[in-house]
């Protein structure tokens, strides 16, 4: 009963449109020593909890206790501080992480903060802190971490229990911090599971905003979850050579192109001690492709052109293509069909055109005026381990088995330099090694490629 | 309604004796075809004209009739080709064995039917088209056989027989007429199936100038292992208008003799096993120059001519194969017992029965009424009407056969009876000489292209918005939706249809006047455009197929009654039938090709359709599937 002055205090300051701190300062000040008595009394009448249990300890995460002693010696000592700030839970977690950054670590000290205190004392500056750090512990994928910590809001405190307290805004931080938990999740794209969502009933009731948060959730994850009709996987492969293969169809996206893999990766050892690995060489190349390779004027040169980045979530891959200027127009050849094998009353089978002068009425023209962009032909992509002109010149006489075209048609390597920036820190070792030649000046290097490449040819 | 009688019977005789002469003239026709003068005055277009809401009637009423005398004397050839189909073709054998015992062939030759078509002094038997429709009823009571026959002479022949020369006819049709020689015909390639643009056989002239080197492939050749004489479709060079070289399409007599010509392994196939079908190899076969068909690079016409001749007799050979299935499933329903009744008891068996009726009467009255058509003198263009018997026949002799299969249960599914080899064999019926689709589209635009040269001049000044044109149109829609009833002529005082028959009359001709507002609807909104709809068109010829049955079941059900044959009642009921059901079906289709009609689902089938092919696979996921 004595929850009723207070709440009543505090629909006043509503009200009032009274700031979000004072409301805080009301609560800090009346929390502990008000709500117990209350909840305490509603336990038999709650409709959640079929099994009777710890009040402030989801059925879940009973069991669970930790073993740590010491750092419930941390915490006893952060106690003794009495301090309330962000900085001390933040230290905690840091504490915690000086032996290793693990699950079973962050676990450990959402376990003793539970233990520390039966009120759960600035537990909501101790779920911000834990929200913040849980990146640095590589759990923010982890939907029992999530779980577990929702578990350390006490349970049915902060349920409305009457039409007034369900009409405003009941405990605003408490209920803020939950949405912040679930957004969190959102955020890293983790599905809430159904211990979530009895977690969530349990401490905030039915209507809540965590709750209402929940459901958009769940109205809206699943739709997205399939919406993209190019999924990269999270796990994306280790082996070079499949990363190649997925990067290449991915961007080809076309069921007939095939993948060659021109070379995989080889360390040799010479005999004089050097060392000398072999890049994977993975190319893709469709039949169209190949057919309008087989067309092209051999009197103009293709390039060879890259790196171009390909982002598959956190990884970037550089690809190159093989590729043509387009065709100027005075060249391109009208591919004609006879007259007599498509036209009216003529063909073999059915006329593939008919010799009316009406046009399409416009009321049933549906089509969408289009501006089409000339470019060059795409002839072929590839992928490798390193990407100098060596490599790639070996992927242009591994495509030549099946283009013979490409022995007569100068072949230009226009390569950038801009690789490394774009590369993941780790790679970077790898490329300062590889990629010799930088662009410096595109012109002179050209000039030197068409001869070099011309060469090449035998 | 004696009136009517009368003139009718008047009718037929007057046409009686136009056939008689005729036949003397087509026999003419086909030694000097550009002598015939009628050729050029008269040309046929009945399903042409139904594009433009026109009913010629005089062109299909009254049903053709042959003579007394060439009854007779089919009657002779008729009775022994039954006899030996019944007694000593055993399907089953050849079926299993994949092949055609050499003593069925021989037998087959001694009966002539290797040149039922063929003039009499090349040694044919020289019947025409619808003497022809007649046999090929007989000879589809075996598919391997009617495909052999047919490959060799409906195709395989069929270019020396209409552009031969006189020389290569000499030389050529006795043997090929006697069966000596079989013939085949070599038009679809690897890289070209109903694109004969792109066909990569290439005969090059010799450096004296008196042979064509002959390199290429040809695949699905029926009689490719066994025949001697082959009509070839080959690429040359030739010398346009502008002295420019080009490739065209030339057609040669390739005998197997000329070397150089090696077959494939015969193809194992679902059904017409029998057959033999490979692949045919050219290798620099060298072919004299008097061997071209036509002139060199003619070649093209003379394949066209061909295919589209050859489809007719498929109603015919449809029809011969149902009406013997119907009396082997109906003498099962009779005697078989269910449930203490006989299976001819049930409905819903009823209904199978009536539906193959139905099917068979329509497709043969579509079947005679073209044979007939194409024996008038002259020579008449039935390229779209033999199409759509091509089309009704084969897809309503897959629905009779399946409906078969279904009266007879676990019996129609087992080897040990002929049935299961009929579905297998009528299988093929909807995809040589044709595909349906492919015909379909022939038949919409064929009609389209025509209907458009005329319509296109109404349709400018409409769309310029020429205040006379669109007042005339839109009265004549007032007056039509005021419920001004069409009215061709069929029916009344001087009608050709059959009093009893005056229901089905005025639905066909409301059909065909809205057909014709259809059209040009379509054309107002597609213009040449319509080559891409193809929904449209499939709809379009559907509708006109139904159009052409309906016409020549009318025609045939008038005819019968009016001359009173043998249950001329019954052919009355199935033409009143079938014209019922067709004139809701052809409203409903003809609905669908309204602007925004809400019948039409085409943009979510073309939707569905390019779902699916992106992905090359069904996209939907499982229904166990979860998301969370």
């Amino acid at each position: 009963m004595a929850m009723r002055p207070f709440s009543l205090q505090k629909r006043c300051h509503f009200i009032m449109k009274a700031s979000r701190f004072l409301l805080q300062i009301h609560h800090t000040g009346c929390i502990s020593s008000t709500v117990i008595p209350g909840v305490n009394r509603l336990d038999t009448q709650l409709c959640y909890g079929h099994v009777p249990r710890w009040l402030h300890c989801s059925s879940a995460f009973c069991k669970s206790k930790s073993d740590s002693t010491d750092l419930q010696e941390i915490i006893e000592h952060e106690i003794e501080k009495k301090t309330k700030s962000l900085v001390t839970h933040d230290e905690l977690f840091e504490r915690a992480a000086r032996d290793a950054k693990s699950k079973a670590n962050f676990n450990r000290v959402l376990d003793t903060f539970n233990k520390k205190d039966i009120r759960r004392r600035g537990h909501v500056e101790f779920i911000y802190a834990a929200l913040k750090k849980m990146p640095e512990f590589g759990v923010e994928r982890d939907i029992t971490v999530y779980n577990k910590l929702l578990d350390v809001f006490p349970k049915e405190v902060f349920v409305p229990r009457n039409f007034i307290q369900r009409m405003f805004n009941h405990y605003p931080r408490q209920q803020e911090c939950g949405v912040q938990v679930l957004e969190q999740m959102e955020n890293y794209g983790i599905m809430p599971n159904m211990e979530t969502k009895v977690l969530l009933v349990q401490i905030f009731g039915e209507k809540s905003h965590p709750m209402r948060k929940y459901q958009r959730i769940m109205y809206w994850f699943p739709k997205f979850k399939n919406l993209n009709p190019f999924p990269v996987p999270h796990e994306l492969p280790q082996d070079p050579v499949d990363l190649s293969r997925f990067s290449l169809t991915r961007i080809a996206n076309d069921l007939d192109a095939k993948i060659t893999v021109y070379q995989l990766p080889s360390t040799h050892i010479t005999e004089a001690g050097e060392e000398i690995s072999h890049p994977h060489i993975v190319g893709i190349q469709s039949p169209e492709q190949r057919t309008l390779l087989a067309k092209h004027n051999p009197s103009r040169p293709v390039f060879v052109e890259g790196p171009f980045p390909l982002w598959l979530r956190k990884t970037c891959v550089h690809y190159y293509l093989l590729r043509a200027d387009p065709i100027p127009p005075e060249e391109q050849i009208e591919e004609e069909l006879e007259p007599e094998l498509i036209g009216p009353e003529q063909s073999l089978f059915y006329p593939q055109c008919i010799d009316l002068d009406l046009k399409r009425d416009l009321g049933d023209d549906d089509s969408f005026d289009v501006d089409d962009v000339v470019e060059g032909a795409v002839y072929a992509m590839c992928m490798t381990g390193q990407g100098d002109q060596a490599t790639l010149a070996q992927w242009i006489s591994g495509l030549q088995e099946n283009n013979p075209i490409l022995g007569q048609v100068p072949t230009v390597f226009r390569l950038d330099s801009g690789f490394r920036e774009l590369q993941k820190v780790e790679d970077i070792h790898h490329d300062s090694e590889q990629n010799q030649h930088s662009g410096a000046e595109e012109e002179h290097i050209i000039e030197e490629e068409v001869l070099h490449s011309q060469g090449m040819k035998r | 309604m004696n009136l009517n009688r009368i003139l009718a019977l008047l009718k037929t005789a007057k046409l009686g004796r136009t056939l008689l002469s005729t036949r003397a003239g087509k026999e003419l026709s086909f030694q000097h075809p550009h002598r015939c003068i009628q050729s050029s005055s008269r040309s046929l277009a009945y399903a042409k004209d139904l594009f433009l809401g026109k009913v010629n009637k005089n062109e299909v009423f009254p049903y053709p009739e042959i003579s007394n005398e060439e009854l007779e004397e089919l009657k002779q050839f008729v009775a022994p080709v039954e006899k030996f189909f019944s007694e000593e073709v055993d399907s089953k054998k050849i079926d299993e064995e994949a092949k055609i015992p050499p003593e069925t062939l021989d037998g087959l030759k001694a009966l002539g039917l290797f040149g039922i078509q063929v003039p009499e002094e090349y040694g044919g038997l020289g019947l025409s088209n619808t003497m022809y429709a007649r046999l090929g009823e007989i000879t589809s009571l075996d598919g391997a056989i009617a495909v052999t026959l047919a490959a060799h002479q409906a195709i395989g022949l069929k270019g020396i027989l209409m552009a031969g020369t006189e020389e290569q006819k000499a030389k050529y049709l006795p043997r090929l007429a006697s069966g000596e020689h079989i013939a085949a015909f070599c038009l679809t390639e690897p890289g070209s199936g109903s694109d004969a643009a792109s066909i990569q056989t290439r005969a090059t002239l010799t450096e004296d100038g008196k042979h064509f080197l002959l390199n290429g492939s040809k695949i699905w050749i029926s009689n490719g292992g066994m025949a001697e004489i082959m009509t070839v479709f080959a690429r040359t060079e030739v010398l346009d208008k502008d002295g420019q070289k080009k490739d065209k399409i030339t057609a040669f007599i390739v005998e197997k003799a000329f070397g150089g010509v090696t077959s494939g392994k015969p193809e194992d196939k679902l059904g017409i096993r029998g057959s033999n079908t490979c692949e045919v190899t050219f290798e620099n076969t060298k072919v004299p120059i008097e061997n071209v068909i036509g002139e060199v690079g003619g070649g093209f016409k003379i394949a066209m001519n061909i295919l589209n001749s050859g489809r007719f007799s498929m109603g015919s050979a449809c029809a011969g194969m149902i009406k013997k299935l119907i009396e082997m499933t109906a003498e099962y329903a009779g005697t078989r017992k269910q449930f203490t009744k006989k299976l001819a008891d049930f409905g819903m068996i009823q209904e199978k029965f009536a539906i193959m009726a139905q099917n068979v009467f329509v497709m043969e009255s579509m079947a005679y009424l073209t044979a007939g058509l194409m024996d008038r003198p002259g020579v008449p263009d039935c390229s779209v009407e033999a199409a759509m018997v091509k089309v009704f026949s084969s897809e309503g002799g897959w629905v009779c056969v399946s409906e078969a299969l279904q009266v007879l249960g676990g019996i129609g599914y087992t080897k040990n009876y002929p049935f299961e080899r009929y579905l297998r064999d009528c299988r093929i019926l909807q995809i040589f000489e044709g595909t349906n689709e492919i015909l379909r589209m022939y038949i919409a635009l064929t009609g389209m292209q025509y209907a458009g040269k005329i319509l296109t001049g109404k349709i400018k000044e409409m769309k310029k918005g020429n205040v006379g044109v669109v007042f005339e149109i839109l009265g004549k829609k007032l007056k039509d939706s005021l419920g001004r009833t069409v009215d061709f002529g069929l029916t009344g005082k001087d009608g050709m249809v059959h009093p009893s028959l005056t229901e089905s009359a005025k639905m066909l001709e409301q059909n065909v006047a809205l057909f014709g507002s259809t059209v040009e609807s379509l054309l107002y909104r597609y213009g040449k455009t319509i080559v891409d709809e193809q929904l449209v068109l499939k709809r379009v010829a559907d509708t006109l197929i139904n159009l052409y049955a309906m016409t020549a079941v009318l025609s045939r059900a008038s005819r019968s009654i009016s001359i009173g044959v043998r249950n001329h009642q019954h052919e009355v009921l199935l033409a009143n039938t079938f014209c019922k059901d067709a004139y809701f079906k052809n409203n409903y289709w003809m609905i669908q090709l309204q602007k925004n009609s809400p019948e039409n689902n085409d943009d979510n089938i073309k939707k569905i359709a390019q779902e699916v092919l992106e992905n090359r696979a069904y996209i939907c996921s499982h229904p166990l599937e979860r998301t969370y």
